[in-house]
C-alpha cells in the first residue's frame, strides 16, 4: 500500500500498529499482510520508535508550508515577518514600544499609535479591552482562592484599588511577598487572504497586565509547550516581579516539562485553569513531542546509534567516491561483508541503482551455495554483475588441491583481480576490507593508492581528514576504496541482523559433509575434492565464519542456526575470524606482504 | 567486565536490542611509546574482552620475541600494525583500533608523537571527540605534552582527557599527581582550553582503567573507561548548529526526481523548512527527506540523506544547501590556520587544489602572515611552511565558496590543499575568517576588449614562454623570434631578466619563494599585455614545473606556449656567458639552478628546442612555424 494515499491519522495509527506487531517478534512480512505498510515503511517507522518513542512514529505534516515572502523595507507585514521569526534582544518578550524599536531602525518609522493600530488589525492587542476590572475584582471573580494570598505591588495603581474596592488593608510587613498579577494565552493573527498567500501567518502567546499591556511571542505554527517554557522564561526575563499567572486558552497543568519548569523556578506562580468567558480556547494544545516536526525555532535533536553513524559514514564515502571517479566498480565476493557494502550501496543511490557493476572475481571453487545465492541476488536487486575468471588460470587447470593455496591464491585471485581491473578499465574499486580484521589492516586508508601496477606503497599513502577524501589521480593509477573501514565483526553481524540482510545460508549450521585434515574441517562440496586413502567424508554440524574457496576455508563445528546463535556464539567464542581462513596462516606480516603484491 | 556474558549466554535477542541503541565515540591518544600509549590502547582492547584466543596467542609469542615487559603479555605489541614499525619499536602513522563496551562502540586513532609526526596527529585528531594526552609521572609536562594539547586545540577536539601514566612507578603519590595537574592547568590557562579532565593511572598494572585503583585511594574521579562512556559526543552539539548540507551527488533516477545526496553536516532539517542554496543563494523548500527505508520526518547531523525541494532550482555538486534563516557565509578571500603536510614547503604565490566539503577550487596563499612554534606556541615570521609547520595564512580562490568559520563548524570551515603535479595531499587547513578587502573590486565591463585590440593588429595574442637552464640560450632564441615577428609587422613584447630584475622585481632574490613570486608577477604582467593584444615572448629559467602551470592557468586556453629551450647542463656550464657557473661552483652564488637548486624540465611543452641539434636561427624558425601552426600569425 502506498502510504502516501492515506491521511496522516490513519497512516500513523497503521505506523504504530506495525512497530507493536514488529515489538511482539512478529515477521516483517506478516506485518505487512495484517497493516498493509511496505517493508521499509515498517523499518522506518520500528526505527522512528527506538529513536523517540511512540511519538517519533508519527510521520509530519505533509504539503507546502508556509513560506516568508519578502517586502518593502521597514513594512508591516516585514515587521511581522520578524517578529515570527524573532525576539527582541534583551531576552525579553515583543511588547508596543519594543515594536516601534524595530520600525525605528527603518525608514520613516510611523507613529506609536500608527503600530498601536497594525497590532489591532492582526489580533495582537485588543483595541478595546472592555469593562475595566482590577487585579482584586478579577481576582475574586475567577479565583477567589487566591485573594488572600494576593498582596499588591506597593506605589502601584493596583493597590490603590484593590483596598478601596475590597476594604482589605495593606500587609503590616513591609518586604512582604509583591506580586503581579497577570493574564496570559494564546490567539491565532488576524490576517488578510493576501497576506496568508504571502506566507505570513502564525500564532502568539502573550500576557497583560491590567493596565492593558501587552508582552507577546509568535510561532509560525500552533505553539506547544516548549513554546510555551520559552514564553515564560522570557516573561520571567522581562517582568522583575513576582508574577501571579492565569493562563487562558489551555490549561498548563497537562504539560509535565511546564509544570517541571514551573516547580524550578519561584517568579511565576501559575492559577489553576478557570474558564474565561472572555476567549475561545482554541484547539487542544498539542504535546512537544507530536508537534516536533513542525516546530519553528526548537529543534529536537537524536542521538544516532554507532550503527547509524556507521551506514552514514560509509555512505558518504560511496557518493564521493562515484562523484569522482570515472569507472568505479564494486568488488563482490559473495560474503557476507560483500553483503553489507551491497546493502549500503542500495541504500546510498536510492531511488537510483548504484550507479556501477559489480565484479566477482571468480577462482571457480567457491561454494556452490554462493553461486547460486550471487545469482539469486542479483537477479532480484537489478543490478549488474561482471564475473571474471583468470583465463591463464583455467588454462592450466590451476587448483588449490594440485598447486597449493598459496600458488592458487596467487594466480586466480591477485592476478585476476589486476587482469580484470585492468581489462575493463575501472579506476576505483569498492572492497569489503575492514581495519578490524588483521592488524596490518589498521593503517590502511579509506581510500588507497594503488600504483599503475597494483602495488601498495604503505609510505606512500595520502593523509585522510576530517571527510575530506582526495581521489584525484594520475591516469593509470588506480583507488581501492574500503567503506566498511571502521566496521567490526560485530557490528557487520549486528547490522545484517537489524537490516534482514540476505546472507549465504553457509554461515547458519547444517548438516554437511567434511573431512578433517591438519585440524582443519573442510566441507567435501563436489567430486573435484581429492579424497585421501581411508578418507571418508562424515556428516557434522557445520557453519562457515568466513566463505571463500571451500577447499581452502575451515568449517566450525556448531548449533547456531539462527543470526542471533552466529552473534552469540561469535560472541563466546574465542578464536578470531580469519582463522578459518588458510591464507593467512603464515607469518604475522604475511598479509602486509600479500597486499603490497596486490591481494586486496 | 565489559560485555555482559550473562546475558549474551541468556538472552542474545535482549542483548542485541540492548547493543543496537549503543553510540560511537571517536578519541585519539596522544603521546609516545614512552608515555605507554600503546600499552593503554592494548590495555582497553584486553579489558573490553575483544581479544581472541589466538590473537592473545600470537602476541604472547611475539612478547617473547619483540616484547620489553620479560615474561609478562606486552600490550604495546597487540597494537603495532605494520612489520617495518615492529621491528622499529615505533610507530610511523595513524593506527586505528576499535573496542566496544556495553555503552558504547569506540574507535581510537593510535598516533606517534613526535614532533616529525605532527601531521599525524591532526589527521587522527580531525575526527576525534576527545583527546588522550598521555603523561608520564616520573616526568611530568613535557614539551612533547604542550605540542598536544595546541594540536588538540587548535584542531577543535571538545574533551581533553590529561592521562597521568605510570603512576605504580612514584608509589601512586598523590602530590606528584597534584604538582602535574597545577603544572597543566597553569598552561592549560594560557592557551585556553577548557573541559580538562585528570586521571592518574597505571596502564601496565590496570590502575584506574577500568576499575577504580585500590592504591590511590585518595582519587576520586572516574576511571577512563568510566568517563569514555559517559562523555559527550560531539554529534549531537552539531544537531544544534544550523543546518548544513553538502550536495555530493544528485540524483536522477527519472524525470520526476531530483535528489539532492549528502550527509548533514550540522543542524536538523524537516520536510517543509526553507532553505537556501550557496553560492547561487537561490532558496526553495524541503519536500522529501528521501532513503532506502522511506522518507523521514526528520533528518539531523551526521545523517546521510537524499533531499527533494518544492521548487527547480539549479543545485549541483559542490553547492551547499543551508537553512534561510541561518545560511552559511560566502567568501573568496580568507584567513586560515594551514597544517602543512607534505617534504616541498608551501610557498606563497604557487597555487594548489582546496578541496572543502565536496567543491574543489583553485587557491592561492597570498601570504604567510606567521608560523606558529608548536613547542612554544611563539609566532614566528616565515617565508614558506615546510613539513609538519603550521601557520597562519591568507588565501584567495578563484571562485566564492560556502563555508563557516572552523570554530562554528568542523566540517564546512575546514578544507584540504592537493598539489596539482602530483595529486599528493599536501596540506590540511582550517577557516578562521573571510578578508573582505576585495569586495569593492569588480570587473568592470569595457567596450575594447582582447579580442577588439587584437583584430586590430591582426594577430592573436599569446605568451611565448621559454624555459631552460641559465645559458641555454633562452634570449637570443627569444631576440630572433622577436625581429622575425616584427619583421612580419606583428606586434611584440619581450620580458626577460634585464627589464623585470631590474624594475619590478628588483625587490625579490634567489630563494625558492622569491622565484615563485618573481614568476608570478611576470605572469600577471604577460597576462596583462596579452590582453593589450601582443605576443609576449618570456625569456626566464622558471624552473618550477608549479610555476609554469601556475602562468598556464592564469591565461585563456590556448593562450600559454611553453617552449622548453633543451641544453644540457655541461654545455651551459661550458659556454657560461656571464661566468655565473663558475661562481656558483665556487659558492659564490646560492641557489644557482642546475647546482644547488633544482631544474624541473617540462613534461609536455609545445616546443622542445634541443639547442645541440640546430643554429639559433633554426631554432626560431621552428617557434614561427609553431605561430603559423596555431593560426596566431
Amino acid at each position: 500500500m502506498n502510504g502516501k494515499k492515506l491521511a496522516p491519522t490513519a497512516l500513523n495509527k497503521l505506523r504504530k500498529e506495525a512497530v507493536q506487531l514488529r515489538l511482539s517478534g512478529e515477521t516483517l512480512a506478516s506485518i505487512k499482510q495484517q497493516t498493509g505498510l511496505s517493508h521499509p515503511t515498517i523499518i522506518s517507522a520500528y526505527k522512528c520508535f527506538i529513536e523517540g518513542g511512540w511519538e517519533a512514529v508519527n510521520t509530519g505534516k505533509r504539503g507546502r508550508p508556509k513560506t516568508v515572502a519578502p517586502s518593502g523595507l521597514g513594512s508591516p507585514d516585514e515587521c511581522l515577518t520578524f517578529m515570527l521569526a524573532n525576539l527582541p534582544d534583551n531576552n525579553g518578550l515583543w511588547h508596543n514600544q519594543a515594536v516601534q524599536a524595530w520600525f525605528n531602525h527603518h525608514q520613516q518609522p510611523p507613529s506609536l499609535k500608527t503600530i498601536n493600530r497594525y497590532l489591532n488589525a492582526w489580533g495582537i492587542t485588543a483595541a478595546s479591552t472592555g469593562p475595566k476590572l482590577t487585579p482584586p475584582s478579577w481576582l475574586a471573580q475567577h479565583h477567589p482562592e487566591q485573594l488572600s494570598t494576593y498582596h499588591p505591588l506597593s506605589d502601584n495603581a493596583d493597590a490603590a484599588t484593590h483596598t478601596k474596592h475590597l476594604g482589605i488593608t495593606k500587609p503590616q510587613q513591609a518586604n512582604s511577598l509583591k506580586l503581579k498579577v497577570i493574564k496570559g494565552g494564546i490567539g491565532q493573527l488576524s490576517l488578510t487572504a493576501a497576506q496568508k498567500t504571502a506566507g505570513l501567518d502564525g500564532y502568539f502567546i502573550y500576557a497583560q497586565d491590567f493596565r492593558g499591556k501587552r508582552y507577546w511571542l509568535m510561532t509560525r505554527n500552533q505553539p506547544d509547550s516548549q513554546d510555551i517554557i520559552h514564553f515564560l522564561e522570557r516573561l520571567s526575563n522581562q517582568l522583575t516581579s513576582n508574577l501571579l499567572l492565569s493562563f487562558h486558552s489551555v490549561s498548563l497543568d497537562r504539560f509535565t516539562d511546564i509544570q517541571q519548569w514551573l516547580a524550578n523556578q519561584t517568579q511565576i506562580t501559575l492559577l489553576t485553569y478557570a474558564t474565561s468567558k472572555s476567549s475561545t480556547p482554541l484547539a487542544p494544545l498539542p504535546s512537544a513531542a507530536e508537534q516536533q516536526s513542525t516546530q519553528s525555532y526548537v529543534r529536537n535533536t537524536m542521538a544516532l546509534t554507532h550503527l547509524q553513524r556507521l551506514e552514514a559514514e560509509s555512505i558518504q564515502i560511496m557518493r564521493e567516491v562515484v562523484s569522482k571517479a570515472d569507472n568505479p566498480v564494486m568488488l563482490y565476493s559473495i560474503g557476507k561483508d560483500s553483503a553489507v557494502m551491497l546493502h549500503l550501496a542500495m541504500k546510498a543511490f536510492h531511488p537510483s541503482k548504484p550507479p556501477f557493476p559489480l565484479l566477482h572475481v571468480d577462482t571457480g571453487w567457491k561454494f556452490r551455495e554462493m553461486y547460486t545465492f550471487r545469482d539469486e541476488l542479483v537477479k532480484n536487486l537489478g543490478v549488474e554483475l561482471i564475473t571474471y575468471m583468470n583465463p591463464e588460470g583455467i588454462e592450466k587447470g590451476i587448483n588449490p588441491f594440485t598447486h597449493g593455496s598459496a600458488l592458487h591464491t596467487d594466480i586466480m585471485k591477485t592476478e585476476g583481480l589486476k587482469q580484470a581491473l585492468n581489462k575493463f578499465k575501472f579506476d576505483v574499486a569498492f572492497g569489503g576490507a575492514r581495519r578490524d580484521e588483521e592488524k596490518s589492516r589498521a593503517k590502511e586508508r579509506i581510500f588507497s593508492f594503488r600504483t599503475a601496477d597494483h602495488r601498495w606503497d604503505p609510505k606512500n599513502q595520502r593523509p585522510e581528514l576530517w571527510k575530506n577524501y582526495n581521489a584525484n589521480k594520475r591516469p593509470g593509477e588506480s583507488i581501492r576504496v574500503f567503506p566498511l573501514s571502521n566496521w567490526t565483526e560485530l557490528d557487520i553481524w549486528q547490522y545484517i541482523y537489524l537490516e534482514q540482510i540476505p546472507i549465504v545460508p553457509l554461515y547458519l549450521s547444517a548438516e554437511r559433509p567434511v573431512v578433517e585434515r591438519d585440524g582443519t574441517l573442510i566441507m567435501v562440496d563436489d567430486e573435484r575434492m581429492p579424497l585421501q586413502p581411508n578418507e571418508v567424508p562424515m556428516m557434522k554440524s557445520v557453519r562457515f565464519r568466513t566463505l571463500g574457496c571451500y577447499p581452502l576455508t575451515g568449517a566450525v563445528e556448531s548449533e547456531a542456526d539462527t543470526l542471533p546463535a552466529i552473534i552469540q556464539e561469535m560472541l563466546l567464542t574465542k578464536t578470531s575470524e580469519r582463522q578459518g581462513r588458510m591464507i593467512d596462516h603464515d607469518s604475522a606480516a604475511s598479509m602486509e606482504k600479500k597486499k603490497q603484491e596486490g591481494y586486496f | 567486565m565489559a560485555h555482559s556474558s550473562e546475558m549474551i549466554s541468556d538472552d542474545i535477542v535482549q542483548y542485541l536490542k540492548d547493543h543496537e541503541q549503543k553510540s560511537l565515540l571517536r578519541f585519539i591518544t596522544c603521546g609516545s611509546v614512552d608515555d605507554g600509549k600503546s600499552t593503554l590502547i592494548g590495555r582497553l582492547l584486553f579489558e573490553s574482552k575483544l581479544l581472541f584466543e589466538d590473537q592473545l596467542a600470537a602476541v604472547e609469542a611475539e612478547s617473547k620475541k619483540f616484547g620489553t615487559q620479560g615474561d609478562n603479555i606486552d600490550f604495546a605489541l597487540l597494537v603495532d600494525g605494520l612489520a617495518a614499525e615492529r621491528e622499529q619499536g615505533i610507530t610511523i602513522d595513524v593506527a586505528y583500533r576499535f573496542f566496544s563496551t556495553d555503552k558504547r562502540k569506540f574507535i581510537v586513532a593510535d598516533t606517534p608523537g613526535h614532533e616529525q609526526y605532527t601531521r599525524n596527529m591532526v589527521t587522527g585528531a580531525s575526527t576525534a571527540d576527545v583527546a588522550i594526552l598521555m603523561v608520564d609521572a616520573r616526568r611530568g609536562i613535557l614539551t612533547q605534552t604542550r605540542r598536544h594539547s595546541y594540536l588538540a586545540s587548535l584542531i577543535g577536539i571538545p574533551h581533553i582527557v590529561v592521562a597521568i601514566n605510570k603512576m605504580d612507578l612514584v608509589d601512586y603519590s598523590e602530590k606528584t599527581y597534584n604538582q602535574i595537574r597545577e603544572d597543566y592547568l597553569e598552561f592549560a590557562k594560557q592557551i585556553g582550553i577548557e573541559n580538562i579532565t585528570f586521571i592518574p593511572m597505571s596502564a601496565l598494572a590496570g590502575d584506574n582503567i577500568t576499575e577504580p585503583s585500590n592504591n590511590m585511594t585518595w582519587y576520586h574521579g572516574t576511571t577512563l573507561m568510566g568517563y569514555l562512556e559517559t562523555v559527550q559526543v560531539d554529534d549531537e552539539l552539531m544537531q544544534k548548529a544550523p543546518f548544513r548540507m553538502a550536495v555530493q551527488w544528485v540524483n536522477r533516477p527519472n524525470l520526476d526526481f531530483r535528489g539532492f545526496a549528502g550527509q548533514l553536516a550540522s543542524g536538523v532539517v524537516k520536510p517543509g523548512d526553507r532553505i537556501r542554496a550557496l553560492p547561487s543563494g537561490k532558496e526553495s523548500t524541503i519536500a522529501t527527506i528521501s532513503t532506502y527505508d522511506g522518507d523521514l520526518p526528520q533528518a539531523v547531523a551526521g545523517q546521510s540523506v537524499t533531499l527533494t525541494l518544492n521548487d527547480e532550482i539549479d543545485i549541483s555538486r559542490g553547492d551547499m544547501i543551508t537553512s534561510a534563516s541561518e545560511p552559511a557565509s560566502i567568501g573568496k578571500q580568507f584567513e586560515t590556520t594551514i597544517i602543512w603536510m607534505h617534504e616541498e614547503p608551501l610557498m606563497p604565490g604557487r597555487t594548489y587544489l582546496m578541496q572543502i566539503g565536496t567543491k574543489t577550487v583553485t587557491a592561492s596563499i597570498t601570504d604567510i602572515k606567521h608560523q606558529v612554534n608548536v613547542n612554544t606556541m611563539e609566532h614566528l615570521a616565515a617565508k614558506k611552511l615546510d613539513l609538519n609547520g603550521i601557520g597562519e595564512c591568507n588565501i584567495s580562490l578563484d571562485q566564492d565558496i560556502a563555508f563557516d568559520s572552523y570554530k562554528a563548524n568542523r566540517d564546512t570551515g575546514s578544507f584540504i590543499l592537493i598539489d596539482r603535479m602530483t595529486n599528493n595531499t599536501v596540506g590540511a587547513g582550517l577557516i578562521n575568517f573571510a578578508l573582505r578587502r576585495s569586495t569593492n573590486i569588480t570587473v568592470q565591463h569595457t567596450e575594447v576588449n582582447k579580442a577588439v585590440r587584437s583584430t586590430l593588429k591582426s594577430q592573436k595574442p599569446c605568451v611565448i614562454w621559454l624555459t631552460g637552464l641559465s645559458g641555454s640560450g633562452k634570449s637570443t632564441i627569444a631576440d630572433l623570434v622577436e625581429q622575425k615577428l616584427l619583421a612580419s609587422g606583428h606586434h611584440t613584447y619581450l620580458l626577460d631578466g634585464d627589464n623585470v630584475r631590474h624594475g619590478l622585481n628588483n625587490d625579490l632574490g634567489f630563494t625558492d619563494q622569491d622565484r615563485v613570486e618573481n614568476i608570478r608577477r611576470i605572469a600577471e604582467v604577460a597576462k596583462l599585455m596579452v590582453d593589450a593584444g601582443l605576443i609576449v615572448l618570456t625569456s626566464f629559467i622558471s624552473p618550477f614545473q608549479a610555476e609554469r602551470k601556475m602562468a598556464r592557468d592564469m591565461l585563456d586556453e590556448g593562450e600559454f606556449i611553453e617552449i622548453y629551450v633543451n641544453t644540457p647542463l655541461e654545455v651551459a656550464e661550458d659556454r657560461d656567458v656571464k661566468g655565473l657557473y663558475k661562481k656558483a661552483r665556487r659558492g659564490e652564488l646560492k641557489n644557482f639552478t642546475g647546482i644547488d637548486s633544482p631544474y624541473e624540465a617540462p613534461e609536455q611543452p609545445d616546443l622542445n628546442l634541443k639547442t645541440l641539434e640546430m643554429t639559433p636561427e633554426e631554432a626560431a624558425d621552428k617557434v614561427i612555424e609553431l605561430l603559423k601552426q596555431k593560426a596566431m600569425i
